[in-house]
């Protein structure tokens, strides 16, 4: 009877190292250790013995059943290994390929120029808000503190539409919306699309953006306002950034500047500014004792340009897929 | 204005370089836009701001350079004539419209030979961009060009009774100018004429006839101050814009006109003609008292933020030729200023507090940020919405343009309501002619610029204003209105190299998929889209069976989707077929949903998928069977979808199969084959009901 199981056990070990695959192994594990087969089987034969025998046997048996798996385990293991590492092989591509090209749908750099300017502005402190483009005569010049018929209307030759109305030619436009509606202190910006009648060349279009930031408290002054500026030129052009005053003429602004940036060493200039002028607070029931407000203004197309070095003006509305991919 | 730099530092002691005073002038409000050498040097381009018409003079500019140097100026100062003399014996003037004419002077030079001028004011004058003429004319110009005052020279013995009367033109009134052009005059226009008839325009050009030429010996040359709208107008209307209109219309020194009369005599005289005749005839009707404005020290540093004294504020006020009539010291410092009547743009304290601020230097401004209380910022509400649209059609693989607003008549256009389009009144071109009713010519431009390019795939959209005009009780009116639109042509997607990389051409469903997807994100859940078909005459730029409108929450068409029609493509030059959609953003902000929709539990019972195939007529729509599927009102129906139509084969001609792929799901428990059987029943009934589907 022990032969039997000696016989068993050899020709399982047989069968084990015959196994090149885990298949294999796992037909010869059945086979041979399997439920009520190979050694297994041998138990049955454990009534036919003496009583006297049936401890030693059954002994044996498992044994040898423990023996086997254990090598049937091991043997698993190695095969497993070896056919991961053939499955990896082949499996091998050239990772050099290019990848499969996916269609992004991009916003226009202008669109991704303002949204970091709300961003800015936004955390700040600055609520935008919208005016329309075809605005009123009077809050594009006379609410803005333009004496009637001014020269100063000259530089901003207006697209007209009716005998109220015109294209707005600057956002600044908003100020007396603003005003009219709300007491200080308080904190506005708009962005939009200005007109201006003027021959289109590389640093001069009809139709441009603008921002326009505006804000009345108590005690604002122009070191406020430079430091403002100062503070959004930081976010928008790097933290080395420099910002200088300029005396200027705009009629909605007493002191009124322009204000430049450093840049790659030079200064660039990048809009007006000003203290909103007390004409203006005045008209609309702002006492200028106890109140007094910034207003700073900037081209989204300038800004860009800035950013990138873009050096057309016109790219910005041809809207070539060759020019708006590269944003 | 031009500014040669050797004129310039011979009335202001500076020693120093262009570039230097280019800088100096430049920081300090002037700007110099560049320098341009002449046969005299260097000369500054100076840009000067509409409300510092005193700075159109070299003795402007070089007041600016002295204070902000704090160097000596030596303006040119003429022996002063005497008011009367001999002089208002040969002639007389008389202002009638003084609002226009608040004063008139008049000097006369007897036995004046006419002749070239000298080299050293002919080489001043090239170099300021003037032409020399004659000794007399030159003169004037000289004189306009150094002290800013623009003069006028008559041939005295053209004057008719040899005297000046001031009078708006009568009706219809000519006059041949200068430049020989036959000039319609109009009341509201002031002339100056002699005894019979209209010798110039005031302060824009003067009259051929009285003009001074080789044969003239008498002058008679005028300085007058004319107001400032009515020669911007007049010269407006005239369409003649001259140096001297230029200056008036940006105000000159009421003050300077006699010294401007006497320096043109002292000029004469120095250039070897006749003395001028004693007097002058000087009528000043309106004589202008100067303004005095106070100015708090206080006040000042508070404004500029800045430390300040008395001393700083006065000492830039004086330098700039500002009087500064008292001042007393302490803690509430206050300067009473009496304004130069060269500077009518000084008016308030905040102007006064920008002049010192600028001549004391704004780089001496430091930085603060405001102390006020924080404030809630961010986008408004209507930005915030924008973006949320952007944000989806730029996943759905779009890019975004941004085209222009005015535009001319595009092809794209429906002729039918022509009248509803917004002109632009003062349009020089038809390309900024009108105001853009809708964003698709402008996108379809686009399209047409890159499909040029070698550009196939075209997925644009936008976001901008379009307007057009309403009717009202006042006739129509222009509104203004936001609009979304898009535009797919050609195969979308990419080519790899995979083999199973397909590129789908854009077609309607394309066009359409962005638009629900569009809706979802907004949750917009009742958005309707009805075929143009028999109202194809609304929108004839489309194509009348790949069009429909889209109505929101049952309201009026507020959007449009199709493709264009294909004998505008082809007039458009575009081979692809182009979809195109438009939807009013009001409409869009109206029907999306402003609140959460909360949260639906994840339910733990499965659900059972089931799909029905009906045959249907032709004719019978998508929307009828999704009609019927939901009027079937099965509450045990999750969702259901179109997963097939096919034609053909074993389907009888004129109908077609519709696979929809039904989802049945209960919160509380596993369906039973009974309910599930029950419910298809209960649909498959709406559906041979309603649609006349044969089921199989």
């Amino acid at each position: 009877m022990s032969d039997s199981i000696m016989q068993q056990r050899q020709e399982a070990e047989e069968a084990l190292r015959g196994a090149s695959s885990v298949a294999e192994l796992t037909a010869a594990e059945t086979k041979y250790l399997g439920r009520d087969k190979g050694l297994n089987e041998l138990r049955r034969t454990l009534g036919a013995l003496p009583k006297e025998e049936r401890p030693a046997f059954g002994a044996r048996i498992n044994d040898a059943i423990a023996q086997l798996s254990e090598q049937f385990a091991a043997k698993r293991a190695e095969l497993q290994a070896s056919e991961m590492q053939a499955r990896l092989r082949d499996e091998a591509i050239d990772v050099t390929l290019p990848g499969r090209p996916y269609t992004a749908g991009r916003l226009h750099p202008l669109t991704q120029t303002s949204d970091r300017i709300k961003t800015v502005l936004g955390g700040m402190g600055y609520q935008f808000v919208d005016g329309p483009e075809l605005e009123e005569h009077d809050y594009n010049f006379a609410a803005l503190n333009y004496p009637e018929d001014h020269p100063a209307m000259d530089e901003q030759s207006s697209f007209f539409v009716t005998d109220s109305r015109l294209m707005r030619t600057q956002t600044t436009a908003i100020q007396g919306r603003m005003m009219a509606q709300m007491s200080p202190p308080f904190r506005f910006a708009t962005i939009g699309r200005c007109f201006r009648y003027e021959a289109v060349d590389a640093t001069h279009h009809h139709t441009f953006h603008q921002v326009d930031v505006f804000m009345v408290d108590e005690k604002i002054s122009m070191s406020d306002l430079k430091g403002t500026l100062g503070a959004f030129a930081r976010s928008m052009f790097g933290p080395e950034t420099l910002v200088r005053f300029r005396p200027d003429f705009f009629p909605f602004v007493e002191p009124g500047v322009d204000y430049s940036i450093s840049w790659q060493g030079r200064w660039l200039e990048l809009g007006g500014a000003g203290l909103i002028h007390p004409n203006i607070l005045r008209a609309y029931g702002i006492n200028t004792e106890r109140y007094s407000g910034f207003a700073f203004g900037l081209g989204i197309e300038r800004t860009h340009m800035i950013r990138t070095g873009v050096s057309d003006l016109r790219l910005y509305l041809e809207n070539d897929l060759r020019f708006l991919r590269q944003f | 204005m031009r500014v040669p730099l050797e004129w310039l530092k011979q009335l202001v002691a500076v020693e120093a370089s262009a570039e230097e005073i280019e800088t100096r002038l430049t920081m300090g409000g002037l700007e110099v836009e560049g320098i341009e050498e002449s046969a005299i040097g260097p000369v500054l381009d100076v840009y000067i701001t509409p409300n510092r018409g005193d700075c159109l003079s070299m003795s402007g500019v070089a007041r600016e350079a002295a204070a902000l140097y704090g160097a000596p100026l030596h303006l040119p100062s003429p022996p002063p004539s005497r008011e009367g003399g001999a002089v208002s014996e040969m002639t007389s003037v008389t202002i009638l419209d003084p609002d226009l004419c608040p004063r008139y002077a008049a000097r006369i030079v007897r036995g004046v030979k006419i002749g070239p001028s000298p080299l050293w004011m002919q080489r001043r004058l090239e170099a300021m961009g003037q032409r020399p003429i004659n000794n007399v004319v030159d003169v004037t110009n000289y004189v306009m060009l150094e002290i800013g005052q623009p003069l006028h020279a008559f041939d005295l013995s053209k004057l008719a009774e040899g005297r000046i009367i001031v009078r708006r033109a009568e009706e219809g009134e000519k006059l041949v100018t200068l430049d020989e052009i036959e000039r319609t005059l109009q009341p509201e226009m002031l002339v100056i004429s002699d005894g019979e008839k209209a010798v110039a325009i005031a302060g824009v050009m003067g009259g051929l006839h009285s003009e001074v030429s080789a044969r003239t010996t008498d002058v008679l040359i005028e300085s007058a101050h004319f107001q400032p709208l009515s020669v911007r107008r007049t010269s407006r209307l005239l369409g003649i814009r001259t140096e001297a209109s230029y200056r008036f219309e940006r105000v000159v020194d009421p003050d300077g006109v006699r010294r401007a009369a006497d320096r043109a005599c002292e000029l004469l005289q120095q250039m070897g003609q006749p003395a001028p005749v004693e007097g002058i005839v000087d009528v000043c009707p309106s004589p202008i008292t100067p303004r005095t404005v106070t100015l708090r020290v206080t006040r000042a540093a508070e404004l500029l933020g800045m430390d300040l004294t008395s001393h700083i504020c006065a000492d830039s006020l004086r330098l700039l030729g500002f009087d500064v009539l008292t001042e007393s010291h302490g803690p509430t410092d206050t300067l009473h200023v009496q304004v130069p009547s060269f500077r009518p743009d000084i008016v308030l304290e905040e102007d006064l507090i920008e002049e010192i601020g600028r001549i004391y230097g704004y780089e001496n401004i430091p930085e603060t940020l405001p102390a006020g209380g924080a404030t809630q910022g961010g986008d408004s509400e209507e930005g915030i919405f924008i973006t949320r649209l952007k944000r989806t059609l730029t996943a759905c693989g779009m890019q975004e343009v941004v085209t222009h607003s005015l535009v001319a008549p595009s092809l794209f256009e429906s002729p039918a309501d022509a009248d509803r389009l917004v002109a632009v009144r003062n349009a020089l071109s038809a390309e900024v002619g009108g105001l853009r009713r809708s964003l698709l010519p402008t996108l379809l431009d686009a399209a047409q610029l890159n499909a040029r390019q070698g550009q196939r795939q075209l997925a644009l959209f936008e976001v901008g204003r379009v307007w057009q005009n309403e009717p009202t009780d006042d006739g129509p009116v222009p509104v203004e209105y936001i609009a979304v639109a898009g535009l797919l042509a050609g195969p979308m997607g990419e080519a790899g190299w995979q083999k199973d990389t397909t590129r789908i051409p854009a077609d309607f469903a394309m066009a359409r998929g962005v638009v629900e997807r569009l809706f979802a994100d907004l949750g917009i859940v009742d958005a309707t889209f009805r075929a143009l078909q028999d109202r194809a005459e609304q929108l004839p730029q489309f194509h009348p069976g790949r069009t429909a409108t889209i109505s929101l929450r049952g309201g009026h068409p507020a959007g449009v989707i199709g493709e264009v029609h294909p004998a505008v493509a082809a007039k458009l030059d575009m081979r692809e077929r182009v979809v195109l959609f438009e939807i009013g953003l009001n409409a869009l902000q109206e029907a999306a949903t402003k609140t959460s929709h909360g949260f639906t539990p994840l339910t733990r019972f499965p659900s059972v998928s089931r799909d029905l195939a009906p045959r249907l007529p032709e004719e019978v729509t998508y929307a009828a069977v999704a009609s019927a599927v939901r009027t079937a009102n099965v509450p045990l129906l999750e969702d259901f979808r179109l997963t097939d139509v096919f034609r053909g084969g074993p389907v009888p001609a004129g109908t077609k199969s519709l696979t929809v792929s039904l989802t049945l799901r209960a919160d509380d428990h596993t369906l039973s084959e009974a309910e599930i059987t029950d419910a298809l029943t209960r649909i498959r009934a709406e559906l041979t009901e309603r649609c006349g589907a044969v089921l199989s």
